[in-house]
């Protein structure tokens, strides 16, 4: 194989696919450089996601190579030539690398331990608008686990049919259902729980990627999304997703509505001082909500803000750092914020827009 | 220390106001300021306290203990209608944490408890035996795959090399070598996090008093 690209280029598409290579396996922390049909693809995976990116170069001679993915970065990032040639050199297990006068012998890896890409299909697949998908993957992202423990909750069950994108993340303190609205309804539809690691890296993929419309192809255990000529991969998780609409509560004992910017701007402030897992305190009196924080040898804050409650004060307590992401994902406008008890979920969604709900559950209060 | 058994009334004023009714108690007044009143009831956790620095007034059937949180007042109002007893002890300097205790006693707990590692885990047997030493459970999951698990008081970097070696001889065994591995620690540093899932080995954090059953474990929409 010998090729030439552009450094900026090559670095840039470099870049990208070695997010997903692994830093476990020696043959999986490799990008994988296949160069056919006067084509150039690079190639990078952990097993869990696989991302094809194409690169625009030069063919003067055709093959597949793997290297290690961050090394390359390393060495494609420091030069200062604007063009790079990369030719295989077989008898020497090894690929020369050339920019300006530098040059570098770089030791391939074994391209036979690499595995095969799964290819997307022509049929079967469902075209949704990337900019709408990936926006509604960024509103529950947050509330998916990072507990590999309970790999099921480390997914977001995506829903699609007709004109609804539906979307539900939990990890089992916090619940975001983001359901959004598409101008055109859908040629078919699928429902499955992708791993939002494959989600966030396509939430990224799109914002670099020219391309109005998103392929998504469901398969028995893994899932295709093609843009471009980018293609993303992803096993699918099995397991039971938990029902979201069970955990809804059917009423609430208050419903109150909040200037958004306002009291995600205090509970941003106020969270400085609760530390050390301790949790954010709202206090309701008449007119009037206090959020105030404590941590033991470090200090306290507290800030009130009027609001319309009504009724005997009650005081509940938050994760910090879980009811400010609830309050960001509603976006701006105002905020209704529906609650039953101290120890009872509460509910946040956009006073606005009906689309996005975010569940989440209350830290016991001491005193 | 001064411990005081007394029945007595508290009140207690800040940032709400709780009213615990005359009966008998335990009053604690520790050296850096700590009060803390207990019932015989209620586990370990105190009806009523007041964490330091406070300030603490006497007088003839009346503690007062006030702390200041901002430009408000916490204020614990002890009325003592009778004193049964009322001694105080010099503790001297506190011994640290027995550490191999704490891990020896996490190691019991989560042997009884083994779900607190991962979903659906089963006990095979404590100590297993490897030819460089033993892990501390070796646990199946649903599937009946083998998770070996390493239970530390701090998960530190040190503690996944541990058990990486361990996982290496055990999956020399054609029977066992698809066996994963389980962090289990009160804390684990992020480092070590970092290093264990590049390694495939699962991190948990568990929390002593709840498998003590000292504490209810933290409020969730669902199990």
């Amino acid at each position: 194989m010998k090729i030439s690209a552009a450094r900026e280029e090559l670095l840039a598409q470099l870049q990208t696919v070695s997010r997903v290579a692994s830093t476990r396996a020696q043959a999986l922390s490799g990008v994988q450089l296949i160069a056919a049909g006067g084509r150039v693809e690079l190639r990078a995976t952990d097993q869990e996601i696989a991302l094809r990116v194409p690169l625009t170069a030069e063919v003067e001679r055709e093959g597949t190579i793997l290297l290690p993915a961050r090394l390359l970065v390393d060495v494609v990032r420091s030069l200062s030539a604007p063009s790079v040639s990369l030719e295989q050199r077989p008898a020497e297990q090894d690929v020369e690398l050339v920019a300006g006068n530098a040059q570098f012998h770089i030791r391939t890896l074994r391209s036979e331990d690499f595995p095969p890409f799964p290819e997307p299909e022509q049929e079967g697949n469902v075209t949704v608008p990337a900019r709408a998908f990936v926006d509604t993957v960024l509103r529950v992202a947050n509330s998916a686990s990072r507990d590999e423990t309970r790999p099921v909750l480390t997914g977001i069950m995506v829903s699609a049919s007709e004109r609804e994108l539906r979307m539900v993340a939990t990890d089992s303190y916090r619940l975001s259902v983001k359901e959004t609205q598409l101008e055109h309804p859908l040629a078919g539809g699928f429902e499955a729980n992708v791993p939002a690691r494959a989600l966030q890296e396509l939430a990224r993929l799109v914002q670099q990627v020219d391309g109005e419309t998103l392929t998504v192809g469901v398969r028995q255990n893994q899932v295709v999304f093609q843009i471009g000529d980018v293609i993303l991969s992803s096993r699918l998780i099995e397991g039971q997703f938990p029902n979201y609409r069970q955990l809804l509560p059917e009423s609430y004992e208050h419903e109150l509505t909040i200037a958004g910017g306002e009291v995600t701007d205090v509970v941003r402030r106020i969270s400085l001082l609760a530390q050390k897992n301790a949790p954010l305190r709202l206090s309701f009196a008449p007119g009037e909500l206090t959020v105030s924080s404590q941590t033991p040898d470090i200090g306290e804050a507290r800030e009130s803000l009027p609001v319309a409650f009504q009724g005997e004060p009650f005081e509940i307590g938050f994760n910090p750092d879980f009811l400010r992401d609830g309050l960001e994902a509603v976006g701006s406008g105002d905020v209704l914020l529906k609650l039953i008890s101290p120890l009872r979920p509460g509910l946040i969604q956009s006073a606005e827009d009906g689309g996005f709900l975010y569940l989440i559950m209350p830290i016991r209060l001491n005193v | 220390m001064r411990l005081i058994v007394a029945r007595c009334e508290v009140r207690y004023t800040g940032r709400l106001d709780a009213l615990l009714p005359e009966a008998l108690r335990l009053i604690m007044i520790k050296a850096d300021g700590s009060v803390l009143v207990h019932a015989d009831h209620g586990s370990y956790k105190p009806s009523n306290w007041m964490t330091p620095p406070t300030t603490i007034e006497e007088s003839d059937g009346s503690i007062v203990v006030r702390k200041f949180a901002g430009k408000e007042e916490d204020r614990l109002d002890i009325r003592v209608v009778e004193v049964l007893s009322d001694v105080t002890h010099d503790m001297g300097e506190a011994a640290a944490l027995e550490k191999d205790g704490v891990e020896s006693h996490l190691q019991e707990l989560l042997a009884e408890q083994p779900h607190w590692c991962g979903e659906g885990f089963r006990l095979v047997r404590r100590e297993w035996p490897t030819d460089i030493g033993p892990v501390d459970l070796m646990c199946r999951d649903g599937d009946d795959g083998w998770i070996a698990v390493e239970i530390k008081r701090v998960g530190t970097i040190d503690a996944v090399e541990q058990l990486t070696r361990y996982l290496e001889r055990i999956r020399l065994d054609p029977a066992m070598d698809g066996c994963r591995g389980v962090l289990a620690a009160q804390t684990i540093k992020p480092q070590a996090r970092v290093l264990a899932e590049a390694r495939g080995i699962a991190c948990v954090e568990v929390d002593l008093a709840v498998l003590r059953g000292e504490r209810e474990p933290d409020l969730t929409l669902f199990g």
